[in-house]
């Protein structure tokens, strides 16, 4: 997009300010009243080619709104509240009322005052309209054309505002002109809605088409396809007819009908309406309000500690919230045709499930109450941490793959078994930071068998993240070899996922040899946490290698985050080691192999 | 003595020995991963994990450290004395040795890949054939003559011999060769340059050029060495001197016996036991962006007499005659719609290519037995307890 905006960035600059863009730039008809409720949902049914992919309209406006606005919705200059959909209505067909929506994030001010407007009456970080921005735009093209020339790395925060808003208000205007043509504009400047399927093909590679692409065809001795024909009359009915609602309606309906006939023909919607019902009922907030009501139950459970009410009602919750979450994965395979995980979005979804599954089912075996209400606590974080990864990238969650990643063979071994490494990993840490934190606050220090228990479990749970991690990092390497030819390459990822391995091997063996006890398992696998957040985002922030894939900036403060709080849990716990040790003797804890050579000694002696 | 032994024995079999060396190999790993940000892979892969010994600067404080290859060997033989040999042989210990098995395997396979395999590439225009792949790195001088009947012969300076000219001037005598060459000098990285001023320490000057030296490059693929070779023909005292380019269009010709000859400086060729010729490259991105979807190569493969048609793409490398050939690049990248286009292939001879997913499976199968064992004695118990 950056290279894209410095090409154009210069002509858009001058079409403003030549022509005189003012908010208004259309014949004055606006809307009335609200959209209707079948309007918004035959309109957010129209498939669309974007990204490579096809997919509902609605989904579309969605992330078009989310990459705007920062949220998924927008401020009318009535005060109505509009949805992706219901925006995006507006902003094709009626521009000049979505002129004045607040429609673009500003985070900074300062990126305002740059551009040379005034700031008053707004707040430090707010929404702005296009027409307010209008008057600066000269400017920020100009502005956005001389640091999009700075390599994105070394840009200040102020800079990358103006940029990103030079390329936000340059996609809303490229859709404000979708159907300029029909007001006598240049078709070549609506190319943005690519909403027709071409006839006569079955050829899943062929772009589709913008309805300003089909007129752009007609010329004084070319006509379009009787087919082609009848979508652009239709189109043009639709917008003459844009301020009356009923006859609006019914001529959208009939329109998204021979919309989605054309798809159909191709064999292209297959998986639109499905994506339709994922995003309409949204599992995985559901998922999320469910292991909230559990997290809640969980600190009731702290005041009452035997209540056998907050524990079914926990497990229960959390049970469902991993369901939830399940069926979430599961239709974004089958919209997908793609094994679970093929983005660093579907790791947070994958590894949050397979956390809080694992954590029920340890609950299940034991029944010792820790292990729920980790899960969930890890359950609530997890979406947290998806929602926030998600608003943060505003990319399509579900978008298309480079050539190598197209493989569902690798994306289902490889990818699945190292994801379910992360998972294991941060299960550990969790369960390793309950045990720390509660001997801190010397919670249950009458019960050394409840400790010895929740130890035993992360010994467990280390166990089970080794399978995983050493055949997921093994598994990449046999992939390596079978794309690039060599095994290991020593690229930030590999060694990631290899200094996972390590810990959770040296983990294993120390606990063997003894010298770690059930304090200092504890402390490694708290501190394991803070390797496999390193592995898994760290060294995608340090933009080298193979998989600096995905927009992670901003994650940054997050990650140490999480590193200070691990790194604070392990501190804590090294202090409530040494002050148990102070106050007790030393008591020898049995290990294998300790248990081994005192046998041996004893049958020495027999 | 024997005591000393049975302590050194001990200690290298050791867990506490284990757990010191996987601690240093996961902080050279760690220190190796950032230092990327700073300089480059290879560079990196040379101090940090292709060593024996290494200082590294944390801040201006400098830290010496054992090499990642160091502490690899160590882990070897404390896996071998102490995960295999000494380990103590019952059911509760027999998915661990299994799993160290797959490791030492996987060891083997590093091994037999560092030291046995070769690796190039082959870049083919569409429609052209070749029966060698190229090395990226490693040069060899080929002397050639033209026999009578049209044929040529070649022999070949192999790589090593080249590079030791780089301390002193190597002669070289081949059979069947009626003179000898003489490396004079060698650059691993250089330009030819005209040569204004000849001055009495500088390059050599032939015919008023010199190879002018650069700074070796860190990615080698990307360095051009250049030689001043001599032909000494003793019989006729004559001694012909030339300057030898990695990237010179022509080699350098004479005659010599009555016959024609040619000296290059060429990229190191191995033998395919296979002619390969590409018929097709394709390149597909996604419907209306501007992503790759897949890269395709369409080749024929043809040895003894036989051609099949053959695809190759990412992911779905040919392996044939011990080689395993992988799409690697293609271009040119400006090419208009019906350009030819040329791909490149990276060729690579590993006699262990798939060991490793060999040791994967019993690593997983060795870990599995273990663990699986564990946890049902631990729910039995819990069962028992409850």
């Amino acid at each position: 997009m950056s290279t894209f905006i410095r090409q154009f960035c210069a002509l858009i600059a001058l079409v403003l300010v030549s022509a005189g863009l003012n908010a208004r730039p259309q014949a004055s008809e606006h809307r009335t009243q609200p959209w209707s409720e079948r309007t918004l949902e035959a309109f957010g049914e129209i498939p669309i080619q974007d990204g490579g992919r096809i997919k509902p309209l609605s989904t579309y406006a969605s992330f078009a709104l989310l990459r705007l606005n920062g949220k998924r919705s927008a401020e009318s200059s009535t005060g109505e509240v509009l949805d992706p959909v219901a925006w995006l209505l507006d902003v094709t067909f009626f521009p000049e009322d979505a002129a004045l929506s607040k429609s673009f994030l500003v985070s900074d001010s300062d990126a305002i005052i740059a551009i040379g407007l005034s700031t008053d009456g707004k707040k430090k970080r707010d929404r702005w309209t296009y027409a307010e921005l209008l008057p600066g735009m000269p400017r920020l093209f100009s502005l956005a054309h001389d640091y999009d020339a700075i390599e994105a790395k070394a840009r200040t925060s102020i800079q990358q505002q103006v940029v990103d808003l030079a390329s936000n208000v340059f996609s809303f205007m490229r859709l404000a002109r979708s159907f300029d043509w029909s007001r006598g504009g240049d078709p070549s400047d609506g190319h943005a809605l690519t909403v027709i399927a071409p006839a006569n093909t079955t050829n899943v590679d062929q772009p589709w088409f913008a309805p300003a692409n089909l007129v752009a065809g007609i010329g004084p001795n070319r006509s379009l396809e009787p087919a082609d024909a009848a979508v652009v009359a239709e189109f043009e009915t639709l917008i003459r007819l844009r301020a009356d609602a009923g006859a609006f309606e019914s001529t959208l309906i009939s329109l998204r009908d021979r919309l989605v006939a054309r798809a159909m023909a191709r064999g292209e919607y297959e998986h639109v309406e499905l994506e339709r019902a994922y995003y309409a009922f949204d599992p995985i907030r559901w998922s999320l309000a469910s292991f909230i009501a559990a997290f809640l139950v969980v600190s009731i459970m702290w005041l009452r500690p035997r209540s056998k009410l907050a524990w079914k009602s926990t497990l229960a919750l959390t049970s469902v919230g991993a369901l939830l979450l399940v069926t979430a994965i599961v239709l974004r395979c089958i919209i997908r045709e793609r094994p679970p995980v093929s983005t660093l979005y579907e790791t947070v979804l994958f590894v949050t499930a397979s956390c809080v599954l694992v954590a029920v089912f340890i609950e299940c075996v034991q029944r010792s109450r820790f292990a729920i209400q980790t899960a969930a606590v890890l359950g609530t974080v997890g979406l947290f941490v998806a929602n926030g990864y998600e608003t943060l990238d505003k990319q399509d969650t579900m978008p298309s793959l480079v050539a190598v990643l197209d493989t569902n063979f690798w994306l289902a071994t490889h990818v699945t078994a190292i994801t379910i490494g992360y998972s294991a990993g941060m299960l550990a840490a969790a369960l390793a930071s309950f045990y720390l934190l509660g001997k801190l606050i010397g919670w249950k220090r009458d019960e050394p068998e409840t400790r010895r228990k929740l130890a035993r479990t992360v010994y467990g749970v280390v166990c089970f993240a080794l399978i995983f991690s050493t055949v997921g990092t093994i598994l990449g390497g046999v992939w390596a070899n079978d794309s690039w030819g060599r095994f290991w390459g020593w690229d930030p990822k590999e060694n990631g996922a290899l200094l996972i391995v390590i810990s959770q091997i040296v983990m294993l063996h120390a606990r063997r040899g003894g010298y770690l006890r059930d304090d200092g398992l504890c402390m490694a696998a708290a501190f394991g946490g803070t390797i496999v957040a390193f592995s898994w985002w760290g060294v995608n922030l340090l933009g080298v290698g193979l998989h600096s894939y995905g927009f992670t900036s901003g994650i940054h403060s997050a990650l140490w985050t999480y590193y200070g709080i691990q790194w604070g849990v392990v501190g804590l716990g090294g202090v409530a080691w040494l002050r148990e040790r102070a106050t007790r003797k030393n008591v020898p804890v049995e290990t294998p192999v300790l248990e081994h050579r005192r046998a041996k000694k004893m049958r020495a002696a027999a | 003595m024997k005591r000393f032994a049975r302590c050194l024995l001990a200690v290298f079999s050791s867990l506490g020995t284990s757990c010191i060396l996987l601690v240093l190999l996961g902080l050279l790993t760690w220190l190796g991963t950032l230092e990327q940000t700073r300089t480059g892979l290879f560079e990196v892969q040379r101090k940090y994990f292709e060593s024996f010994f290494l200082v590294h600067r944390f801040g201006s404080i400098p830290i010496p450290l054992p090499g990642a290859n160091l502490v690899m060997c160590l882990l070897a033989v404390n896996l071998f004395v102490g995960g295999l040999v000494r380990i103590r042989k019952s059911w509760a210990t027999f998915g661990i040795i299994v799993a160290h098995v797959g490791i030492a395997m996987l060891l083997a396979s590093a091994l037999v890949k560092y030291e046995w395999s070769e690796d190039g590439h082959v870049t083919l225009y569409e429609g052209q054939r070749a029966d060698h792949f190229e090395s990226y790195f490693r040069w060899e001088i080929a002397l050639i003559r033209k026999e009578d009947d049209g044929k040529t012969r070649e022999w070949l300076v192999p790589h090593e011999r080249i590079e030791d000219a780089q301390r002193s001037r190597v002669r070289v005598s081949m059979t069947d060769v009626p003179f000898e060459l003489e490396i004079e000098s060698l650059a691993r990285n250089c330009r030819p340059e005209w040569a204004k001023d000849a001055g009495a320490h500088g390059p050599i000057v032939v015919d008023g050029v010199r190879l002018v030296s650069r700074a070796v490059d860190a990615r080698a693929e990307a360095n051009i060495a250049g030689a001043c070779v001599s032909v000494v023909d003793e019989r006729d005292g004559i001694r012909r001197r030339a300057l030898l380019w990695g990237a010179e269009a022509k080699p350098f010709t004479f005659f010599a016996a009555g016959k024609p000859w040619a000296l290059s400086l060429r990229k190191e060729r191995y033998e395919m036991p296979f002619a390969l010729q590409l018929a097709r490259f394709t390149k597909e991105d996604h419907p209306g962006i501007d992503m790759p979807k897949s890269f395709q190569s369409d080749v024929k493969v043809a040895s003894a007499g036989v051609e099949r048609d053959v695809k190759i793409s990412m992911n779905e490398p040919l392996r044939d005659g011990g080689l395993v050939l992988y799409q690697a690049s293609w271009g040119p990248s400006n090419a208009r719609p019906g350009d030819r286009l040329f791909s490149t292939f990276a060729v690579v001879r590993n006699p262990a290519d798939q060991w490793p997913l060999a040791a994967c499976l019993v690593i997983a199968a060795g870990l599995l037995f273990h663990f699986v064992r564990k946890l049902v004695r631990y729910v039995q118990l819990e069962a028992r307890a409850a």
